[in-house]
């Protein structure tokens, strides 16, 4: 078989997949409304009332307030960041669901994002390591324990019982 | 335990105790974080407000009676969020009223004003006619005032200087001793800073 | 009569499990095997002080014995039977009777499992952990949270029943004992991982014993957490079931560190590696389970208006303390000498996966830890107040979500130790395929947007990979096919894609609305026709309910309405919801009319998918039995795991099956 025929089938999927995703993000909806707008802002804003519901998911007569207040600015012709300025001038950063991205309360989104890519390269050392110096080579330790297996010492018999157990 | 003990390889660096150092470590000062939080209910709370223009209070009180915060230009006001459904608001009523009465013996320049939160004007009249307090109770129908001021939960209450300042804010329920404490405090801040 | 009988199961219990502590720790440092030994009575009498507490304490609520504080203050005389046995959980004090009471059954099957091998020292070691954490409990019990003090004074005739929110759903009789048999069930394989700590055996049978305990307790814990969502679906009234609150976030931390390390014990298991990171996983998974205590009962989180909070903070706090210390320093002390020496050839191996796995998984745990605690680490360091909510976590999440995934789709078909291009190219194509229809027909229904696509695609070639291995397991085997821990896991799998695939639906494609209508007007929303017919008070003896009658296009009548408890100031909405397999209609009552003439506020929330969510639970529930299936023996074809058979040379491996690491299999192997 010709590596073309081979991947035949590979090539058939991925066209099928690219063609799916891309009908289905070019036809994702235009301009959003006022009312999506609201709603967006609503959503990144903390029922000031609520233990952790946002403004737009709480039934709370302050989420209410909040959502109308949202929606009046909107219509006003505030933009998103005048609105969220003026609600933290009332309610202080508290009332933001989401951190902003500057200064100590960015550590929230730069760490995961850190370590993260701290362990995959970490991993990616031990990988190279491990290529380096090819399989185990066995240790006095491994032959140690290897003698006492071979010799059935008591404790292991006690292990052993609980594997035949389970 | 009944094992021979095997002997660290010299070849293996130390390393774990070095590891295990270094989480302990970052585990015990996040459990030293966790052991000085203070678990809520503070008496005077942090507020964006302070020292700002106390947003405007201008609507009805539960009897029909206009009312506007800048008519109370020249006196210090408390002003109080509170409903009927809520517990400790209805325990601090009796401490408010004891401090209106108080004010009023004494000739005193403070006095409240409550602000309805989330209720039906006909609870609140029902509520001060049978627990006392003659202050007006002005309502807030679609929550736009509690909004201005940033309200989290009530009851919450907030000290406006006779200009017309936010000096303090007060988180839960308060009492008559406390309030004369705050104002005291606040008017002796008032001249020092004069 | 009733405070007498609990606070003598507490001082029974508290004693047993503190002479248990003392004469098993003096036993197996001094090397007593008949004090060791002497573990079942001590189990024997925690387990009567707690079955003492647990009958006082439901004694007390269902005979409406109000001179017992937490009976006064929790459950009343109109309370239905149902929600006074559950009131027994519905607020803190009773919630740790029946974490002791749990515990203690935990520790008798501990007993009665190993009532042959007491003396062990692993065992023994294991025990007297489980003694330790059963003292912490009994002793919160008879001070910090004392569940029998009587009230001062008068008592009062009646009291004020339990929170409305825990009175409203039958499920909030199962979903605490499920979380709670979670949680705790975790303390087993943590005692066995101190215990293989302190004696340095870390073989096969600490392995074995630990993996089916997780798993267990991490089934409970799946289920606690769904039956979680369902309940808030189906009580709360605003329509979602999952809010990233940091009571949900407590719940999901240890079944993450849970799913870690019942993924990276199979690695173990057969190269014997990784032991010092699934020790960790244990000792974090445990310690979780008591920071999420700690941060939910004390008060810290939401402080500003926190006006129920307890004092047993502090003594939480000490113990999750005292288990990091312990844990962490035992680890510290051995963890050189239990590293293995073996390497994984190649990272697009079954291994290379589960490493992978695992790393998804604690960047996961790391994000909702970080992002729960932030606002308290913000606070301490500068004094500032900031929140981290829902959208943190969703645009946190959603990459790591769609890379697990994407690692469920591929991993499954990997073997160990290297796979080749050629082999994935065979074995992949048809959970391709699968995946390439599943975003066909999603896209055929109307579904737009990068990341619900990415997460169908995504789900659909997870889905046909299980199911490939399924098809190929019970091609071989028949229905045994399903058994085993393999097997058992792609259903579990198959659950998560139920799940991930409703999820993403129901998060991305839902329609909400909020209509004032007057008696006989009707609305419309997402093509159903809502038609609002009128209100009607129902008086029951605990509760006063205003239903609202709403008609759904198919004619059926549904009622969401506000709920008025006597001694609850505020209303509270109970939501009423068609269920369908393709959608849910979810109607709530957001105002009421103010005469029966007058207009309400019907709220209107079409969801697709959402039952789904419920039936991926009942799958990953289902998996997690089949794993766990007792009796069946391993398939021959795992070399590494074969018992060390007790009169046989070890180190040789059944002859029909080539052993590629002698030496690393050992390692398994040996203690």
């Amino acid at each position: 078989m010709t590596p073309v025929r081979r991947w035949l089938p590979w090539i058939a999927v991925a066209v099928v997949v690219a063609a799916a995703l891309g009908v289905g993000v070019v036809g994702e909806r235009g301009p959003s409304s006022l009312q999506d707008r609201a709603d967006a802002l609503a959503a990144e804003v903390r029922c000031p009332t609520c233990r952790s519901e946002s403004a737009l998911e709480s039934a709370a007569a302050s989420a209410r307030a909040l959502r109308a207040e949202i929606a009046r600015r909107l219509e006003a012709g505030e933009g998103d960041g005048e609105i969220r300025a003026y609600l933290v001038s009332r309610y202080g950063q508290e009332i933001l669901l989401t951190p902003e991205a500057t200064g100590l309360s960015s550590l929230v989104w730069i760490l995961p994002v850190a370590g993260l890519v701290g362990a995959l390269v970490g991993l990616g050392f031990v990988f190279r390591r491990w290529r380096a110096t090819g399989d185990g080579v066995a240790t006095d330790e491994d032959r140690e324990l290897v003698a006492a297996a071979r010799r059935g010492e008591p404790d292991h018999t006690g292990a052993a019982g609980a594997e035949v157990e389970s | 335990m009944t094992r021979p003990e095997v002997r660290a390889e010299p070849r293996r660096r130390r390393f774990a105790p070095w590891v295990a150092l270094t989480v302990l470590v970052g585990l015990l000062a996040f459990v030293a974080v966790l052991a000085t939080r203070d678990p809520g209910s503070g008496v005077s709370a942090d507020s964006p407000l302070l020292g700002e223009p106390a947003p405007l209070i201008e609507g009805s009180t539960v009897d029909g009676q206009p009312f506007s915060l800048a008519d109370e230009t020249g006196r210090w006001v408390i002003v109080n969020f509170f409903a009927t459904w809520c517990v400790p608001c209805r325990q601090e009523h009796p401490e408010l009223v004891a401090f209106t009465n108080r004010q009023a013996a004494e000739g005193g320049d403070a006095e409240v004003v409550s602000v309805v939160f989330d209720d039906q004007p006909d609870e609140v009249r029902a509520f001060f006619a049978e627990e006392g307090g003659d202050w007006p109770a002005v309502t807030d129908p679609d929550g736009r005032i509690a909004l201005e001021y940033g309200v989290a939960g009530i009851p919450e209450s907030y000290l406006v200087d006779p200009n017309g300042f936010v000096v303090s804010k007060i988180v839960g329920g308060i009492t008559s001793d406390g309030l004369e404490q705050l104002l005291a405090r606040a008017r002796a801040g008032d001249q020092g800073g004069a | 009569m009733n405070a007498a009988l609990g606070t003598a199961g507490i001082t029974l219990g508290l004693a047993g499990s503190l002479v248990g502590a003392v004469t098993l720790a003096y036993g197996l440092v001094r090397h007593r095997p008949r004090l060791v030994g002497m573990a079942g009575v001590y189990a024997l009498l925690i387990g009567l002080g707690a079955l003492l507490a647990v009958f006082a304490m439901e004694r007390a609520l269902l005979t409406d014995d109000f001179s017992l504080t937490y009976v006064a203050e929790h459950s009343s005389t109109r309370t239905p039977l149902l929600f006074k046995v559950a009131t027994l959980w519905a607020a803190l004090e009773g919630s740790i009777i029946l974490w002791a009471v749990v515990l203690a059954g935990y520790l008798g099957l501990v007993v009665r499992r190993f009532r042959t091998r007491l003396t062990d020292p692993m065992v023994g070691w294991a025990l007297l952990t489980l003694f330790v954490i059963a003292a912490f409990f009994f002793w919160l019990m008879s001070g910090p949270a004392n569940p029998f003090t009587e009230v001062a004074g008068a008592v009062p005739a009646d009291g004020p029943g339990p929170n409305p929110l825990l009175q409203n759903h039958v499920l909030m009789a199962f979903h605490p004992p499920m979380l709670y048999l979670g949680y705790v069930g975790f303390s087993v394989p943590f005692a066995f991982a101190i215990a293989a700590l302190v004696t340095g055996r870390l073989g096969e049978g600490w392995l074995l014993e630990t993996r089916r305990w997780t798993l267990v307790a991490w089934g409970f814990l799946t289920v606690g957490i769904v039956l979680g969502a369902w309940w808030s679906y189906e009580v709360l009234g605003w329509g979602g079931y999952w809010g990233w609150d940091p009571v949900e976030n407590a719940s999901f931390l240890p079944w993450l560190t849970g799913t870690a390390y019942l993924h990276s014990v199979l690695v173990q298991e057969r190269r014997g590696m990784l032991r010092v990171w699934n020790l960790s996983l244990l000792c974090a998974t445990f310690a979780l389970t008591i920071l999420g205590t700690f941060l939910t009962r004390s008060g810290v989180i939401d402080s500003v208006h926190a006006f129920s909070e307890s004092d047993i903070g502090p003594s939480l706090l000490a113990f999750f303390t005292l288990i990091v210390v312990v844990s962490v320093g035992l680890i510290g002390w051995r963890g050189d000498r239990l590293r293995s020496p073996g390497t994984i050839d190649s990272p697009l191996s079954r291994e290379g996966a589960f490493l992978a796995n695992n790393i998804l998984f604690a960047a996961f745990a790391f994000v909702i830890l970080l992002g729960t605690v932030f606002p308290l680490l913000i606070e301490a360091f500068n004094g500032d107040r900031i929140s981290v909510g829902r959208p943190y976590f969703d645009r946190m999440t959603m990459p790591l979500g769609l890379a697990i995934l994407t690692l469920m789709a591929v991993a499954p078909v990997l073997p160990w130790r290297k796979a080749s291009g050629e082999l994935l190219r065979h074995r992949l194509i048809w959970p391709a395929w699968s995946g390439a229809g599943v975003l066909v027909l999603a896209v055929v229904l109307g579904a737009r947007g990068l990341a619900p696509l990415l997460a169908f695609f995504l789900a659909g070639v997870a889905g046909g990979a299980a199911v490939r291995q399924l098809v190929l397991a019970t091609r071989r085997q028949g229905l045994q096919g399903f058994l085993g821990r393999a097997n058992g896991g792609m259903v579990v799998h198959l659950g998560v894609v139920v799940i991930a695939v409703a999820f993403a639906a129901s998060s991305s494609f839902a329609h909400e609305a909020e209509f004032r209508l007057s008696p006989g007007e009707s609305a419309e929303l997402a093509g159903h026709r809502v038609t609002y017919l009128g209100v009607e008070t129902i008086e029951y003896p605990e509760k006063t309910a205003l239903k609202a009658r709403v008609q759904l296009d198919d004619g059926r009548i549904f009622a969401p309405a506000l709920q008025q408890f006597p001694f609850a100031t505020q209303s509270i909405g109970v939501p009423s919801v068609r269920t369908g397999l393709t959608e849910d209609i979810y109607l709530t009552l957001v105002a009421a009319p103010d005469d029966p003439a007058g207009e309400a506020v019907i709220g209107v929330l079409v969801m697709p998918l959402t039952v789904w969510l419920w039936v991926g639970g009942g799958l990953m529930a289902l998996g997690t039995l089949l794993a766990a299936w007792p009796g069946r023996r391993r398939r021959p074809t795992d070399p590494v795991s074969a018992p060390v058979p007790e009169h046989r040379p070890a180190g040789r491996v059944p002859a029909d099956e080539p052993s590629p690491e002698p030496v690393h299999a050992l390692r398994g192997t040996a203690p």
